[in-house]
């Protein structure tokens, strides 16, 4: 049998995001499926981050 | 790293109101990067040095560090 | 703009109204507005349409319907991520009741400078800014009463973010954070910790707070500490430390799935396969695995990605579409320069400091400036699509953006000239914003200055730069991963089952690493099992050759490319590959202090476990069992907390109280960290009767010699004296410390971090990479963690290991010298200079000449800052463009004449 090159993602935050994007890099279409109109999830509301409050965006 | 004064100028700074204008020469891979660290860590620091992004130190050539000085510049800040 | 309808903006945490048509924030991707359907005037109760008749782009179609797609894929990731805990349980806290009771995720926004009060933190009551502010800890977490026995793992430290951040902003801002144990368990976090409370001065008070009362239109608390006072303190707002709940739907998500979900709702998993769901082919990473934070997240997404690429190996680059770019516009190129300068206000970051208009305004002014404008974000995707189109209209041909730093976005902004055909060399950034507007933040005047300076430098070599060639090199398609432990083991296993060759370099004599020395895992399984079937994988695997009692002793190349020269039996001998994995481990770190090695009563947590398989005969006698932890770790040897060995102890505790039930084990702690669900072990831990006595850096327990035997005196706080414990046994919690890194470490150029375990690359958004291009990252060599953290670790670095050898072709950066062959004359210096062996003199006819190895030149310029005829020029750093920031640097004090 054929192996599919897709893989569907379910989730668009920072744990989705970051899975799609290697999949892409390692030769496979991605599905990136997500609920919200925008992608980034919970870590798009956030100000800065620990440990070096970077901005988070 | 290495900070070079102007001579000349080694008595104005004394005086007050001395205000240099420094040119720095910052590595890309390190002092460039630090620099960066350091306004991710809003470090205060005074605005006086330019910057000329390098990818090595080994890039300055002597001309680059005469002719800044040629140019009027108090001191010249390599970091690397 | 036009929408009529106003909603709660659910984006600010309900603290702001927006329109029923919206965007969620100005960096949003995808960046266009969509109709809230849910409010929508025109989809509810047909009325309205004004948006659709007012929008020229005519984009608004009510015609549209749900449509039900069917995708073919082969396999599945699920990261729904977390969900919120009910406001019933937030209630307690005054919560709804009182409008200054909010939660952290309110708090977040009201910190944030692109939020509802651009960043000034007020009481929702008054809008006045608060002068006594209190974080409560544990708010839906580590609580039974509302079905979150766990711990959410990343509160503690959200919290002294936000703190910090409050305090930043108002520096008299009296912040309390009241705890029950500080969790600060991740990699550098104590650290940031420490830092975070010395410099804003915040209080930490050990003490859960029941409840919040309204005194007087201010919040009332009261606590009880560890020494059984009471306490009460009156407070202007108080933040609720909000935990992670499984994601809202998470029961739907594994109905459809057909998953198993475990006591929680969280994703069921194993320690030796933590991103593996209970269904073959369906995968989990992130918080819906279990409570963690960003770089765990990362980590677990990029683990996940090598999970999908082992299934489907075969289907590997039959689905890709490939991004194709517009012809290089080179007669453009050739023009007299055409600069357009953009300069970013990046929110306030920048425009709060820095006159963002006037630098505009002033890059106006400069030789061959054609457009200047100020972009609100220019990172964002619109802002980028404006940036290219404005490009094309006002046909320029080198691009100035004022922002922040080039090592940071210099890629993107590349990415937007090659999408309108002109070359990525062709721009220049002044970094306005790292450099300038966040360290100059109390002097707006000489920051606006000295942005116009570094704008005014920037277009000067801007009208200098050339396009550079993008060359690409072939890759060595195999992977040398050094280290046979279990994370090196799970990382060759990946590599070699994504169909790649893998050479398995281990020190010793034989595979298994610190994964040998372990008896059970975190849940009890047998550790010698797992051990077992990893080595047997590994041998099996015919892509992996395995090297023991080899090692590493020099590594050149780069990406792609790498030659590794190893010895094995007194021979050494060369391997070629195309990427690193580092999975060099750590030790177990072995203390001398409270008589370890003196007395045979005192063992270490390893060593308990494996006396404790070998039969409880050891325990007759033994009614009074004592750990210590932290010993070696969060102290004066090892500055780190080494994250599990509260789990251990707990879980060792546990096994003693099965073997021996009537033993007391007294545990004495600084913190208990058992994060995640590990906090079950905690309670049941407990419930047992093992005793927790909590001590402090300045009185730690003392272990003296009591005849044979030995007692440990502690002081109880609760009592208020030292009290004495005759131990028949003594277990030290020793922690982990790094390996003998430094010798790899300067072979690979891979810095360390003070600890001594390697340091990635970024803290959050490339946790497994080494800031050197092809070398990855896991196990205990990043640092202290778990079995389950191993495997993942290994899983992502396997991920990001396999991408350029899936990919075949790595580019090599543009930046490099060039020598001009007809002023070269051969001296040489340059080759003996060059540090990368990237430059040669060959023949060119008769004569001696220089010349570039394009592939190993790193573009240092130390062959073209000492070339006597000048003949060499570094691509994107030429004499000339370097003259001309000097010259710009001087403004009127120089002229142009060179």
């Amino acid at each position: 049998m054929s192996q599919s090159g897709a893989i569907m993602v379910l989730g668009g935050g920072v744990a989705g995001v970051q899975t799609a994007l290697d999949l892409a890099d390692l030769g496979y279409y991605v599905y990136l499926v997500e609920k919200k109109a925008s992608i980034g999830g919970v870590m798009a509301q956030l100000d800065k981050t620990f440990p070096t409050n970077d901005c988070s965006l | 790293m290495s900070a070079q004064m102007d001579n000349n100028k080694e008595n104005a700074m004394a005086q007050e109101g001395f205000d240099p204008r420094i040119l720095g020469f910052f590595c890309h891979w390190c002092c460039y990067a630090a620099a960066d660290s350091a306004g991710v860590s809003r470090y205060q620091y005074p605005p006086n040095v330019r910057v000329v992004r390098v990818m090595c130190t080994g890039r300055i050539d002597t001309r680059f560090v005469l002719e800044a000085f040629k140019c009027g510049a108090d001191g010249v800040f390599t970091g690397g | 703009m036009y929408c009529p309808k106003v909603v709660v903006d659910t984006y600010n945490e309900r603290l702001d109204i927006t329109s029923a048509t919206h965007i969620d924030y100005a960096q949003a991707i995808p960046a266009s507005y969509y109709i809230d359907a849910k409010e929508c005037l025109r989809l509810n109760y047909e009325t309205c349409n004004l948006c659709a008749q007012t929008c020229t782009a005519k984009a608004i179609d009510f015609s549209q319907k749900p449509k039900k797609l069917k995708l073919d894929v082969g396999a599945v990731v699920l990261t729904p991520g977390f969900g919120k805990v009910d406001d019933s349980v937030l209630e307690k806290f005054g919560y709804g009741k009182y409008p200054d009771v909010v939660t952290s995720y309110e708090f977040e926004r009201l910190t944030c400078a692109s939020g509802p009060t651009e960043g000034h933190v007020v009481r929702l009551s008054d809008h006045r800014e608060p002068k006594k502010i209190a974080f409560l800890q544990c708010v839906g977490s580590r609580d039974e009463t509302c079905g979150n026995g766990y711990c959410s793992t990343v509160c503690c430290m959200y919290a002294l973010k936000e703190a910090s951040v409050a305090k930043e902003h108002d520096p008299d801002l009296d912040v309390t954070i009241f705890f029950m144990d500080v969790r600060t368990q991740g990699k550098g976090f104590d650290e940031a910790r420490k830092r975070a409370v010395e410099k804003y001065g915040i209080n930490v008070v050990r003490a859960r707070v029941p409840r919040v009362d309204e005194i007087d239109g201010r919040l009332g608390l009261t606590w009880v500490t560890d020494d059984g006072k009471s306490h009460s303190g009156i407070f202007d707002m108080v933040v609720l430390s909000v935990g992670l709940d499984a994601p809202e739907d998470a029961q739907k998500i594994a109905d459809i799935a057909k998953i198993e979900l475990n006591n929680y709702e969280f994703c069921q998993t194993t320690p030796g396969q933590p991103l593996a769901t209970s269904r073959d082919g369906i995968y989990v990473a992130g918080a819906f695995q279990g409570p963690k934070d960003i770089p765990e997240s990362v980590t677990q997404a990029s683990g996940v990605a090598a999970m999908a690429s082992e299934l489907l190996a075969e289907g590997r680059n039959t689905r890709t579409v490939t991004l194709t770019y517009p012809d290089e516009d080179t007669a453009l190129e050739a023009e007299e320069p055409r600069i357009g300068v953009f300069v970013c206000h990046c929110g306030v970051n920048i425009a709060g400091t820095v006159d963002v208009k006037a630098v505009r305004d002033y890059a106006g002014t400069l030789p061959n400036v054609v457009l200047y404008e100020d972009t609100l974000y220019s990172c964002s995707q619109d802002a980028l699509k404006t940036i290219a189109g404005k490009i094309k209209e006002n046909r320029l041909n080198r691009v100035v953006i004022a922002a922040c730093s080039p090592r940071t976005h210099e890629p993107l902004f590349q990415e937007t000239l090659r999408s309108v055909g002109l070359n990525p060399a062709l721009i220049e950034m002044a970094n306005i914003r790292d450099q300038c507007a966040w360290v100059h933040a109390q002097e707006p005047e000489a920051a606006t200055e000295k942005s116009k300076d570094l704008v005014r430098m920037a277009a000067a070599k801007a009208r200098l730069l050339e396009p550079l060639e993008q060359p690409t090199v072939d890759v060595t398609p195999s992977a040398l991963v050094i280290g046979g432990g279990a994370s090196g083991m799970g990382a060759a296993l990946s590599i070699a089952e994504q169909g790649y060759k893998c050479v398995l370099v281990e020190k010793s004599d034989k595979l298994g690493g610190n994964l040998a020395r372990l008896t059970w895992t975190m849940d009890g399984q047998d550790a010698a099992k797992v051990l077992k079937d990893l080595t047997s994988r590994v041998k099996k695997n015919k892509n992996i050759e395995v090297l023991l009692e080899t090692e590493v002793e020099a590594i050149s190349g780069y990406v792609g490319n790498f030659s590794t020269t190893v010895s094995r039996e007194g021979k050494t001998e060369i391997i070629n590959h195309g990427v690193v994995v580092l999975a060099t481990g750590g030790k177990e770190y072995k203390p001398n202090t409270y008589l370890y090695g003196e007395n045979n009563r005192v063992l270490t947590q390893l060593e308990l476990e494996q006396k404790l398989k070998r039969g409880k005969s050891f325990l007759k006698g033994a009614n009074n069992i004592v750990m210590i932890q932290c010993v070696g770790s969060r102290g004066d040897d090892m500055s780190h907390c080494s994250k599990l060995c509260c789990t251990q102890a707990v879980k060792n505790a546990l096994k003693l109280k099965e073997a021996k039930p009537d033993a007391t084990v007294y545990i004495l702690y600084r913190d208990i960290r058992t994060f995640g669900f590990y906090e079950d072990l905690y309670r049941e831990a407990r419930k047992q009767g093992v005793q927790f006595i909590r001590y402090t850096l300045d009185r730690k327990p003392e272990v003296l010699k009591a005849g044979r035997g030995i007692k440990v005196r502690v002081y109880d706080s609760l009592i208020g004296e030292d009290i004495d414990i005759p131990a028949n046994l003594l277990v030290l919690s020793t922690g982990i410390a790094p390996g003998e890194n430094e010798a790899l470490a300067k072979i690979i150029k891979a810095p360390l971090t003070s600890d001594g375990f390697f340091l990635e690359a970024h803290a959050k958004l490339r946790p497994v990479e080494v800031a050197v291009d092809g070398v990855y990252l896991c196990g205990l060599a990043h640092g202290p963690k778990s079995l389950e953290e191993c495997m993942a670790q290994a899983k992502a670095a396997a991920a990001k290991a396999v991408i350029p050898l899936a990919k075949g072709r790595v580019a090599v950066a543009p930046i490099v010298s060039r020598v001009n062959q007809d002023t070269c004359i051969g001296c040489g210096i340059c080759e003996s200079l060059c540090p990368f062996k990237a430059i040669e003199i060959v023949k060119v006819g008769k004569k001696r000449k220089a010349q570039t190895i394009t592939a190993s030149c790193k573009g240092c310029g130390i062959c073209a800052s000492h070339c006597p005829t000048l003949a060499i020029s570094m691509g994107g750093f030429t004499d000339d463009a370097i003259m001309a920031q000097i010259h710009a640097f001087a403004g009127d004090n120089c002229g142009e004449e060179a």
